[in-house]
């Protein structure tokens, strides 16, 4: 079996919507075949990121804290956009260890150097 | 030639869905092949027999089983998102349309590692 390396854009709040669950319940499933993959949070997917979510008070799973068990999956590309953190009043300290943030040119460029892309 | 893979999160009356026929079969005319249609999130609703679209609307589930039996295109539905729609091949009740394979991500893996090309619509 040849390799992927596969890129995870994650677009959406955490809570309003599954897609963030939908794409991490993928991005885990890849990990555990030892797939190569990248988590990628622009827009309003990093309030994802957020150290203080918390989807019980809306009574929604919170998938967020799974989030923690990435580096067991041997996930270790988390990228955050500057840009999008910024145009949210927020900045690196609010969110969880272990991500990265990059300009949205970076951004670009490393999304470039994956094989494949899928967008939540 | 190269082998795709189509990974499809719309429902049948989203236009995006579509797009997957048309693109699904544009690419088989050129000579590529498709190793395989992966249904996730709410793309999983292809698959229920259920469904049921007015006539003069885009027949998208009928469309998906006609590129599988045209093509043996395989159509892989991921069973975690078909149950939490109310899709279920449990005794008694199936109302996924047997064109579908029941799948998992475990499928999707397998699908985008042999793939040239991972188009997602």
């Amino acid at each position: 079996m040849s390799s992927t390396s596969l890129a995870v854009i994650n677009t959406k709040a955490p809570f309003a919507t599954s897609h963030g669950k939908d794409a991490l319940d993928l991005a885990l499933i890849f990990g555990s075949y030892e797939q190569q993959i990248s988590l990628f949070f622009i827009g309003d997917g990093v309030f994802q990121l957020l150290q203080r979510c918390d989807g019980i008070t809306l009574n929604v799973k919170d998938f967020t804290k799974t989030f923690a068990a990435l580096s067991f999956y041997d996930i270790e590309n988390v990228y955050v956009s500057q840009e999008s953190l910024t145009k949210r009043s927020l900045n690196k300290s609010s969110l969880i260890d272990g991500v990265e943030v990059l300009s949205d040119d970076v951004i670009q460029q490393y999304l470039s150097q994956h094989t494949a892309a899928l967008t939540f | 030639m190269s082998v795709y893979t189509l990974v499809v999160t719309t429902p049948p009356h989203q236009n995006n869905t579509a797009t997957v026929i048309e693109f699904a079969e544009s690419i088989l005319t050129a000579g590529h092949q498709i190793n395989g249609i992966f249904f996730y999130q709410d793309g999983v609703l292809n698959a229920s027999t259920l469904t049921s679209i007015p006539n003069d609307e885009f027949q998208a589930p009928a469309a998906f089983v006609k590129l599988h039996n045209d093509h043996q295109v395989a159509l892989h539905l991921c069973i975690t998102a078909g149950e939490k729609r109310g899709l279920t091949d449990q005794d008694g009740v199936i109302n996924i349309n047997p064109a579908f394979t029941v799948s998992g991500l475990g499928e999707m893996v397998e699908l985008t590692s042999t793939a040239d090309k991972v188009i997602q619509l």
